[in-house]
């Protein structure tokens, strides 16, 4: 089919406002229209596989589509898939359907879910968008389309206080956008192109000062998306607050937009000019990336082990694993790929692999953990104990879920952080500047394990008993089901994921 | 060839229906049945007439072999020129005729339902707002200085008489203030002017850049260039000057806020972009971008400011305006054909945007919603209102897909690339601020929940142009294409080579 990834975008589009519609009707055909177009869009992209893994020796390994849009911004409406943005989309569109169905027994019985629904899909829209464009206007665009939506569905349907949290997220996370404006603003100043991949070459020819600082800019602006530590503020509150399939999203896909990005634009379309240009600025700022990295490791993981409260547990793993993240990227062997010795890097495919199964694992500890808060109305694991018995899906989920983010195997994120470490040690042997951040990451991990093995004794083991404890109802337990299996799946066979994303070389 | 008649049509067109106006509407009041079809159709007619002699002026100059940069026109023949007024089209003065009149059309269908014309007296109030239109439509087609001073004071002194519709106590007092600021200005500008003359011996635009070009001595032209300068900038309320701008657009019935944002405001631009950059070319002449740099910052910091402390939201809308002028500013700062591009863009969405805002506060405040707290739990009372002023708050924020993003990504680039990254680096921090306050806006709207949640009957005729208007900036925000295009005439001609 010719117009695989426009449809893509398009079915979202055009069912706002019949999923708003449809809701003034009935709430539950909504809910399920929205389900329908998530596994549709992850049909059509399953198609372009194929196209991107294509062995033949001249491919291209990625499948573009480009639109007539606004030629005299040197933007066109350009979509595309590679191994990267591919996976990504297909775990982004995992966990809407997932939120999808869990939302439909979570938020039954609140107000105004027409508008929910609404917003949830002007939310995928932005939050598919954002993976299957190399347009950076187009880009963009999606970046901030997430925003709008998850600004309104935190705030309308959020706890305590909702609209406080979702304006610190608003806030933050916009002002990180204008530096990415500027460093976008920038790039089309230089090259007159805003395409990723023609503005990687054009770049080269830039004076190098400039250079520098819209790889500056952008990483900064797209650090605070990813909650990198002194930009994480909004993180706890708003991951919190929120409802917990919205939870799940900003957790698993909207702060992985960030990582992404990182990889994209910072490394992939600017990097090489300044690795070619200034390459101690390069090494210099490889290095920045591997402090913040550990920082938020430490820091995530630290306030992780003493939080009581549920969500924030799980929201500061996720400043942690974002930690891991930006260390893995930045291994990135720019002085391998330059020169053209290793064309697919093993430490960035497994840095891509965190993503997807942080995604999968961080979505299914949030579906869980809020199960747990719907079915018991508290939220401070002092207070609960010896819901194991009680509530045996969502413990088994929670469990397999804390288990993979501890990264023990044989979950899913076992495997991709044990890639990001093999690359570290590998990365060691050039720049020794590595021993030191590689093994405080080591410690971290083992850190994580034992907040992971505290929120597990105290919510699901021990002798509490809990009289309104009682089991998920059908939708809720069916997306847990369907994350647990995939969590499982990724840590017992991660094939797809890897050859996939690693036909993507970086140059 | 285009003759003197197409380029004044347009004037004379607005001038003589606003004359006509005032007879028709009075017929109108005494008629029996129907008064509201009566009265569309009416001003329909004028809107229509007045748009076929506007495409019809752009199609002739399109039409020419290669579009001449401009084309003087004067009235009298080769001895006398320097005494009479000279119209000059350019691409973009038929792009300001274009949105002036297409925006005033709009705000124009929704005054004639938020000011009753059945009212005693609302009949000279139509009429001012025509010849006003008329007389912008006359600045943006002026050739000469002076021309440009006529048509520019009359449309600016004249638009008092739209604020002081209502007459209370307050409305008064911001009048004056603004009077005795646009006559300040004016006075400003005619010394400037005469100094101009004085060293170049003529008023006509391409002359005087010409011998200004020339010039070596330039002590004079820097006096002359101050005062012009600051005239201008008073009545285009940049920072220092601005103070009467929230007086004045607070005071003033809504339809009339609506009008001087969307066409006044967006006029003030567009006389400093031409005046500076056209005519007082800037690096070739007098090295101004440092001075106007810093003039912009602190209007872009200071509105936004002031806007984070109001309460009152008709004068937030206000100080939003006044932000909008330093974003401008940067634009016209950085003389480059980009920021030309934002500056054009801008003109349209800034003012349409502003009007949206001041339209939707309009019908608000009617219901007697006026400061932040009374906007409490508005979204539910009103949800098709909020729901414009929500996507009004958004496109000023500069949050995609709405049109008010492109024309600030425009701006700042525009700053990067005339490397004054500072500047830019300022603006969007500025923006970031806008954001806060317009988000704590919807804050107010939407989060506050309030015991009685009775639906307002929301009035629907006055929804419409709003709504003609949400659909603009969502239209531009994700196919600006459509008015780039028109834009891109005006970049081939500038005067300057970049």
């Amino acid at each position: 089919m010719q117009n695989t990834l426009l449809l893509t975008l398009l079915m979202p589009t055009l069912a706002v406002p019949i999923v708003y519609l449809l809701g003034k009707k009935s709430v539950k055909a909504a809910a399920l229209l929205v389900a329908l177009i998530a596994i549709a869009d992850i049909a059509l992209l399953l198609t372009t596989v194929p196209v991107v893994l294509d062995s033949a020796p001249a491919a291209e390994h990625k499948y573009v589509e480009s639109y007539y849009w606004i030629p005299i911004l040197g933007s066109s409406f350009t979509l595309f898939v590679d191994g990267v943005s591919l996976s990504i989309a297909i775990i982004t569109l995992i966990l809407i359907l997932t939120a999808t169905l869990f939302s439909m027994n979570y938020m039954h019985e609140k107000k105004g879910l027409a508008e929910y629904y609404a917003l949830l899909t002007l939310l995928f829209i932005g939050l598919v968008g954002v993976f299957i464009t190399s347009n950076l206007m187009l880009f963009y665009f999606c970046w901030e389309l997430m925003l709008v939506p998850a600004y309104f569905i935190i705030g309308g349907w959020g706890y305590k206080e909702p609209y406080r949290a979702a304006f610190k997220f608003f806030i933050f996370t916009h002002a990180g956008a204008v530096f990415v404006l500027l460093g976008i603003g920038a790039i089309f100043m230089v090259t007159g192109d805003l395409d990723m991949f023609q503005a990687q070459t054009a770049l080269m020819s830039a004076q190098p000062e400039l250079v520098k600082w819209i790889l500056l800019s952008l990483t900064a602006g797209f650090a605070v998306k990813m909650a990198i530590v002194p930009v994480h503020m909004w993180l706890p509150d708003a991951h919190s607050e929120a409802p917990a399939p919205m939870s799940a999203l900003l957790s698993g896909v909207i702060i992985s937009a960030g990582a992404y990005a990182i990889l994209r634009v910072s490394l992939g379309t600017v990097f090489p000019a300044v690795a070619v240009m200034a390459i101690d600025f390069g090494n210099q700022f490889l290095h920045g990336l591997a402090v913040f990295g550990v920082m938020s490791a430490f820091f995530g993981t630290l306030i992780a082990l003493v939080e009581n409260d549920i969500k924030r547990i799980i929201a500061y793993s996720s400043i942690a694993h974002m930690g891991y993240v930006l260390f893995g990227l930045s291994l990135f062997p720019f002085q391998e790929i330059m020169s053209g010795t290793v064309l697919h890097p093993e430490v960035i495919t497994g840095t891509v692999l965190h993503l997807v199964n942080h995604a999968v694992s961080k979505g299914l500890f949030f579906l869980s953990a809020g199960t747990i808060m719907k079915q018991l109305e508290i939220r401070d694991i002092r207070e609960m104990g010896g819901l194991a018995g009680q509530m045996p899906i969502t413990a088994i989920s929670s469990m397999t879920a804390a288990l993979s983010i501890a990264g023990i195997p044989p979950f899913a994120c076992f495997i991709s952080e044990f890639l990001i470490f093999v690359g570290a040690f590998q990365t060691i042997n050039n720049d020794n500047f590595y021993l030191l951040p590689t093994a405080l990451m080591l410690i971290a991990t083992v850190l994580s394990l034992a907040y992971a093995l505290r929120y597990v004794s105290h919510v699901f083991l021990g002798s509490g008993k809990l009289e309104k404890a009682k089991e998920a109802p059908f939708f809720m337990k069916l997306a847990m089901v369907v994350l647990m299996v995939l969590v499982i799946i990724l840590g017992v066979w991660p094939t797809f994921f890897i050859q996939l994303i690693s036909t993507v070389s970086f140059v | 060839m285009i003759e003197i008649l197409d380029v004044s049509l347009p004037i004379i067109s607005f001038v003589l229906f606003s004359l006509l106006t005032i007879p028709v509407v009075k017929a109108i009041r005494k008629a029996k049945t129907r008064k509201t079809l009566i009265t569309l159709v009416w001003f329909a007619t004028i809107f229509i007439t007045v748009g076929i002699t506007v495409a019809n002026l752009a199609t002739k100059y399109y039409e020419q072999a290669s579009p001449q940069p401009f084309l003087n026109i004067t009235l009298t023949s080769e001895p006398f020129t320097i005494f009479s007024s000279t119209f000059m089209i350019d691409a973009i003065s038929i792009y300001m005729a274009i949105i002036f009149t297409v925006v005033g059309a709009i705000v124009f269908f929704y005054s004639m339902f938020y000011v009753d014309p059945s009212e005693r007296l609302s009949e000279r109030y139509y009429s001012v707002m025509l010849i006003i239109t008329g007389c912008i439509i006359g600045a943006a087609f002026a050739g000469d200085l002076l021309t440009l001073f006529i048509f520019w004071e009359a449309s600016a002194a004249g638009s008092s008489f739209l604020m002081l519709y209502k007459k209370t106590p307050e409305s008064m007092h911001a009048t004056l203030k603004y009077l005795v600021m646009i006559i300040i200005a004016s006075a400003f500008i005619i010394y400037g002017l005469s100094i101009v003359y004085g060293i170049t011996g003529t008023l006509n635009f391409w002359t005087v850049k010409n011998a200004l070009m020339a010039l070596e001595d330039k002590h004079l032209l820097v006096v002359a260039f101050i005062f012009i300068a600051v005239g201008y900038a008073i009545e285009a309320a940049v920072v220092p000057f601005h103070m009467w701008l929230p007086d004045a657009y607070t005071a003033a019935p809504a339809s009339s806020s609506a009008f001087l944002s969307a066409l006044i405001d967006q006029g003030s631009y567009y006389v400093l972009l031409r005046v500076l950059i056209y005519i007082l070319t800037p690096p070739t002449v007098l090295g101004w971008t440092l001075m106007l740099a810093v003039l912009s910052a602190l209007t872009m910091v200071v509105g936004n400011l002031l806007a984070l402390t109001e309460k009152n939201v008709k004068r937030l809308i206000a100080y939003v305006c006044i932000a909008d002028v330093g974003y401008n500013l940067v634009a016209i700062t950085s003389v480059t054909p980009l920021g030309i591009m934002g500056n054009l863009y801008f003109f349209l969405i800034g003012g349409v945007t502003t009007a949206l805002s001041f339209m939707t506060v309009g019908i608000l405040n009617r219901m007697g919603f006026e400061t932040l707290e009374d906007f409490s739990g508005v979204g539910r009372k009103a949800p098709l209102t909020s729901l414009a002023l929500l996507l009004g708050a958004f496109s000023f924020a500069g949050i995609p897909p709405l049109a008010g993003f492109i024309a600030k990504y425009l701006v700042f680039t525009a700053a990067i690339e005339a490397n004054l990254s500072w500047l830019a680096v300022v603006g969007v921090l500025a923006s970031v601020i806008q954001a806060a306050y317009l988000v704590r806006l919807i804050n107010y709207m939407f989060a506050k929940r309030l015991e009685e949640e009775a639906k307002i009957r929301e009035p629907k005729k006055l929804l419409i142009p709003i709504f003609i208007l949400v659909a603009a900036i969502i239209v531009l925000g994700i196919y600006p294409t459509i008015v780039l295009n028109l834009i891109e005439h005006v970049i081939q001609q500038l005067p300057f080579t970049p």
